[in-house]
């Protein structure tokens, strides 16, 4: 548990602390890019989580909810 | 003596938020233009790129008030801050401008204006005075800023 | 279990300001248009087992300055053959169905049991900006099997900070689903017996919660956090598996030796994940890792590799890896010893054993038009465990428990931007 809690800390220092430069308005050009989209194809996710879910025993991450199906 | 100072504080108040706005040159499509050469006029200074969806949809409306201004002493000076100019080319061969288009590629007139958003616009008066500060483009905000330019048009 | 839906999507708000939050359920493709629709049709084949046919709809309606509506409509038919748990022996083995058929696997061979099903479910996103800092999404959910029902609602709440180069997210769900197995409910930790089950309705209720935070470190990268909890209540254990008894010095299965599985009636699943986009010169290239545990005994690791190749303005390809390590539950069993003390829970479903799943796959999406986007994807999966594990006793020693899976994914998908 102790470990987990070190993972989540270090994560949020890289994603947070970490912030290498402070990026100006005019300066997100590339991060307006449609494939710069943290999930650039919400289809292909949402059939390929189905696939998973099925599959294997661990679920979710991403975001909350969805439905449940009699697959596992 | 009251109501006096209440009106002089407030008056204060707003040259202080307002104040004078930078003076600038700025290369555009008809050359360089300064801010001295534009005194007298009433300038609609806005910040725009190729790539932000609501600077696109603002077009038209910045076309509008250029057709309907221009002859009242209202320009329209919409700077660009793309890197790449060749996407700028294209954005303008699909989205056609009446005003004029100023080029600020490192970003730097943009950042004496403390721009915080895509797009920002600012409204100065005849005196070069800095009237109006907004961020962003709203179906709602068009009222609201053309009352400003109009009003800013009709003082002296 | 649940399926999660993912947060993600970009905001088109009037500020522009802000790219790649995660609240904005834009599973559709990102055209700027009034309406977007967009079709998908995924094959998934395993090798002698399942194959899913999988057609999909999405619709969207963008109202402007950020408020969007999405529903999805998708629908499964699926067939073939699932294990059932029982382990593989050294003569014939006859099950009977729920439905009273019977049927024999080979020697050697890992018992499974044919279905056919078809499954529909419709999910709802309506996205909405508070005001310039906040904004939130609501969801909802239904969808319906033959023996399945599943209902819920979520709700997400985004707020933006440091000029939106920081995004927090909170998001919460609840679910809630019905089992109606055909041909009853068995007692978990009995001998199989399709006389000894009870006709009844079931239900499981599941709430969870995530926190994340998206960061803009660089004019070129954004990478995300998130932490997830989830609490499920009710009946957690499938009615149709089972557990072989086995010959505590031979190994072999007597005739009729089998124990319906049982499963706990509560779980709580945590995981932490982190996710990132890098654009290079031209092509973006997609990291995310996710650390998964509950308190079932289950541990993964979860790591997802995506290259975006810009092969031209209008076509691009997305080559894609991914591995997916797991250890699995405290009461999985391969099998269990005849006279041994039955313990409290047990499962021999191969899904809850130590296994590792691996997907190389390779995507390709053309500009059709100025708002259309065709796209086809092809990815091979292997999924493979322990297949001599030093639990095997006797005979089990002769036959593989967990044969290598090999699936084939095919899927195509058009979307088109309506002004």
């Amino acid at each position: 548990m102790k470990l987990r809690l070190m993972l989540v800390g270090a994560g949020l220092l890289l994603v947070y602390g970490c912030a290498v430069q402070s990026v100006e308005p005019w300066q997100r050009d590339l991060l307006s890019e449609e494939h710069m989209q943290l999930v650039p194809d919400g289809v292909t996710n949402g059939l390929d989580e189905h696939i998973y879910f099925s599959k294997e025993a661990s679920s979710g991450g991403q975001g909350v909810g969805g439905g449940g199906c009699g697959c596992n | 003596m009251m109501r006096t100072t209440l009106i002089f504080t407030l008056a204060m108040v707003g040259y202080a938020l307002a104040g004078q706005a930078p003076r600038f040159s700025i290369i555009t499509d008809n050359g360089q233009v300064s801010s001295d050469s534009l005194l007298g006029k009433v300038i609609y200074l806005d910040f725009w790129a190729s790539w932000c969806e609501p600077c696109r949809e603002s077009f038209p409306w910045m076309n509008d008030l250029h057709e309907t201004y221009a002859d009242s002493g209202l320009v329209v000076i919409a700077v660009n801050l793309d890197r790449d100019r060749a996407k700028v080319e294209k954005f303008l061969a699909k989205t056609p401008a009446g005003f004029t288009i100023g080029y600020d590629p490192q970003g730097e007139f943009a950042k004496s204006f403390g721009v915080k958003g895509m797009p920002s616009t600012y409204l100065i008066d005849r005196h070069g005075q800095l009237v109006m500060s907004h961020v962003g483009f709203r179906e709602k905000d068009k009222e609201e800023l053309r009352t400003q330019i109009e009003t800013a048009l009709h003082s002296h | 279990m649940q399926l999660n839906s993912s947060l993600r999507g970009r905001l088109r708000s009037a500020t522009c300001a802000l790219l790649a939050v995660t609240a904005g359920t834009t599973t559709a493709a990102n055209f700027h248009s009034k309406w977007t629709v967009e079709g998908a049709s995924l094959l998934y084949a395993e090798s002698k087992r399942t194959t899913v046919f999988e057609p999909l709809l999405v619709i969207k309606r963008d109202f402007g300055e950020g408020q969007t509506l999405e529903g999805k409509f998708v629908f499964d038919a699926m067939t073939g053959a699932s294990p059932t748990g029982a382990a593989a022996t050294n003569r014939v083995q006859t099950f009977t169905t729920p439905s009273g058929q019977r049927h024999q696997t080979s020697s050697g061979e890992v018992p499974t049991r044919s279905f056919q099903d078809q499954r529909g479910s419709v999910d709802l996103s309506w996205l909405k900006p508070l005001n310039r800092r906040f904004r939130t999404e609501l969801g909802g959910h239904v969808s319906a099997e033959t023996d399945y029902r599943s209902t819920g609602l979520t709700a997400t709440l985004a707020a933006d900070f440091n000029q939106k180069l920081t995004t927090i997210s909170l998001g919460g769900g609840m679910n809630s689903d019905r089992i109606d197995p055909v041909g009853g409910v068995p007692e978990g930790l009995t001998r199989v017996d399709p006389r000894s089950t009870v006709e009844k309705t079931l239900s499981k209720h599941i709430a969870d919660g995530m926190l994340g935070v998206t960061q803009i470190l660089t004019p070129r990268w954004l990478a995300q956090v998130n932490y997830s909890y989830a609490d499920e209540n009710g009946y957690l254990t499938e009615p149709y598996k089972m557990i072989s008894l086995i010959d505590s010095i031979t190994g072999e299965t007597r005739t009729g030796d089998y124990l319906y599985e049982k499963r706990p009636d509560h779980r709580v699943r945590q995981s932490v994940y982190f996710s990132s986009a890098y654009h290079l010169a031209s092509d973006v290239f997609h990291v995310s890792y996710r650390n998964y545990w509950d308190d079932w005994g289950v541990r993964s690791h979860t790591v997802d590799l995506k290259y975006d190749l810009e092969v031209s303005d209008k076509v691009y390809l997305e080559p894609h890896w991914r591995g997916y390590y797991q250890r699995g539950a405290d009461f999985y069993v391969y099998s269990l010893p005849r006279g041994a003390l039955t313990p409290e829970f047990a499962t021999s479903d191969y899904r809850f054993g130590d296994l590792k799943t691996l997907t190389v796959g390779c995507k390709i999406g053309v500009k059709t038009a100025e708002l259309q986007e065709f796209s086809a994807r092809i990815e091979y999966m292997q999924q493979s465990g322990n297949e001599y594990p030093e639990e095997a006793i006797g005979v089990q020693r002769n036959y593989s428990m967990f044969p290598p899976l090999d699936i084939l994914i095919l899927q195509v998908g058009y979307a088109i931007g309506l002004p």
